[in-house]
């Protein structure tokens, strides 16, 4: 059976004035722990010298260095939360990517961390910061970090929307010596990016080297070159035309 | 008659080596060994499901350096805690009113800690055999065995000097991390001497610690973690831990016999 319940008139006004204040209190209490937490985000704080951590490592550089790499990898989850990308300092995550990679130079860890994982922030400084480090690790050891320029390409052309710094970036993929390995989408990643600035001619004088030096001998590259090379000559009578008009 | 005697002096011994090793081998070392293979895999496990890529090799190195700093931890405790029951029972004076020479105690006390190293190693053996290629696992069992026997060598003449086990465990700890962090230390003295520009106490800092240097085991004589990360010359990096693993258990015997044989004990 329910009980009948009296009128919230019924209810002295003392009693409802402290259970106004007692609502109001835990409301502002609950925002003051919101912001207290906001407050306690640690920032990360700049790295030592590779060589120290080495000596650190008591002997184990290789996992050590994974460790720290895992470390940097969770910055972004404190107390529980994630971190909005945009609160870290990339300047200072930059420096630590750089001594890990000095740490353990054999290790994709820390560029795929950059790559995948920092490349997240929706801050334009903060990605180009990213992309140009990528740019930098990526020179000193091409045939290990082929794959996150090529992803960092695609970023600078997607995300960042600048087509010239991922014009430059394909460029260095295309201009790596014929030793280092790496699928042939990767070097032709140039040219995609040359006939979406329209600068066919480029593109079309790239894919005819590339079909003149007998480098590619796979039938699919072969066909998928032609195929281009046809459409951006296709095009760029197209566009030709116009211009005369 | 030489050869006679020689075999009861090596039957002694061997007689020895059983009794102390009894001290050793009990249910809850093996439940210890269980419970810090049990800890090892949850740490391990953890990590690889933290890592995105390399997450096996990294929960394979790591698991081997978990077990490797627990077995020298474990087997620090074993040694000392069993030597330091014979100066409190006094049972070294009762063992040498026997026709037995302290030479013959100290080279039972290294057989047990050769057996005793083998016994801690066995558990990473079975389980580096599990993850990694049968080269690895060997070398990573040999090295491992190697660097307890180190450990193990240490901590019996801290006990012999320091006779009490919290003091003999915190000085043999004390040398192995100090030769591990050695590179680091040297690096910061080092560092100290050019940001003092050659200020003289800094400086004579430096010599010392190089001096110590000396006397410590080089990082070649512990188990090199690196292998399971990239090809080594499993070989060549074991040849060189063994030569100076070989080097610095024969200084630390022989320095075990001076002090044992300077001991006065009354009963």
């Amino acid at each position: 059976m329910r009980r009948s319940e009296r009128p919230l008139t019924q209810v002295p006004r003392p009693i409802l004035l402290g259970f106004a204040i007692g609502l109001f209190l835990q409301i502002l209490n609950h925002q003051n722990l919101d912001n207290k937490s906001d407050f306690n985000f640690k920032p990360l704080a700049e790295p030592h010298r590779a060589k120290i951590y080495e000596g650190m490592s008591m002997g184990s550089y290789q996992l050590f260095s994974y460790l720290l790499t895992m470390r940097l990898q969770l910055h972004d989850n404190q107390v529980g939360r994630h971190i909005p990308y945009n609160k870290i300092n990339y300047s200072v995550l930059v420096e630590w990517l750089e001594m890990l990679n000095a740490l353990n130079a054999d290790s994709e860890y820390p560029m795929m961390l950059a790559s995948r994982v920092y490349s997240q922030t929706r801050d334009k400084e903060q990605l180009r910061i990213l992309l140009t480090h990528i740019d930098r690790i990526f020179k000193s050891n091409p045939q290990i970090h082929w794959r996150r320029q090529a992803e960092a390409t695609v970023i600078a052309k997607h995300q960042l929307g600048d087509k010239k710094l991922a014009l430059h970036m394909a460029t260095s993929l295309k201009e790596l010596p014929g030793f280092i390995e790496m699928p042939h989408w990767a070097r032709d990643m140039q040219f995609l990016l040359l006939a979406d600035l329209n600068e066919y001619e480029s593109a079309i004088a790239i894919i005819q080297a590339l079909l003149q030096s007998g480098s590619i001998s796979d039938p699919d590259e072969l066909r998928f070159l032609q195929e281009k090379l046809l459409s951006f000559q296709q095009k760029l009578s197209k566009s030709q035309q116009i211009e005369s008009q | 008659m030489i050869n006679v005697l020689n075999t009861h002096l090596y039957a002694q011994t061997i007689t020895l080596f059983r009794y102390f090793m009894l001290g050793i081998l009990n249910r809850r070392l093996f439940g210890l060994l269980s419970v810090l293979l049990v800890v090892a895999f949850l740490v391990s496990g953890f990590v690889y499901e933290l890592a995105i890529i390399n997450s096996r090799e990294i929960a394979i190195a790591l698991l081997a350096d978990f077990l490797r700093y627990s077995m020298a931890l474990l087997i620090l405790l074993l040694i000392t805690s069993n030597i330091a029951e014979d100066f409190e029972n006094r049972q070294f004076g009762r063992l040498l009113t026997m026709p037995i020479s302290r030479w013959q105690y100290v080279t039972a006390q290294v057989l047990v800690v050769s057996a005793t190293s083998i016994i801690l190693v066995l558990p990473a053996f079975l389980v580096s055999i599990y993850f990694v290629s049968v080269e690895i696992a060997i070398y990573w069992t040999v090295a491992l065995w190697l660097e307890l026997l180190l450990v193990g060598l240490i901590g019996f003449l801290a006990i012999l000097s320091l006779e009490k086990v919290p003091l003999a465990v915190f000085l043999a700890l004390a040398i192995y991390v100090l030769s591990k962090l050695s590179v680091l230390i040297s690096q910061m003295l080092a560092e100290s001497v050019r940001l003092s520009d050659g200020e003289l106490a800094n400086r004579f800092a430096a010599s010392v610690f190089a001096g110590i240097l000396h006397l410590l085991p080089g990082l070649e004589s512990f188990a090199q973690n690196d292998v399971f990360f990239e090809k080594l010359e499993l070989i060549s990096v074991l040849g060189t831990q063994f030569q100076t693993v070989f080097i610095y258990a024969i200084f630390i015997i022989m320095a075990c016999l001076v002090d044992f044989y300077r001991k006065e004990f009354n009963l």
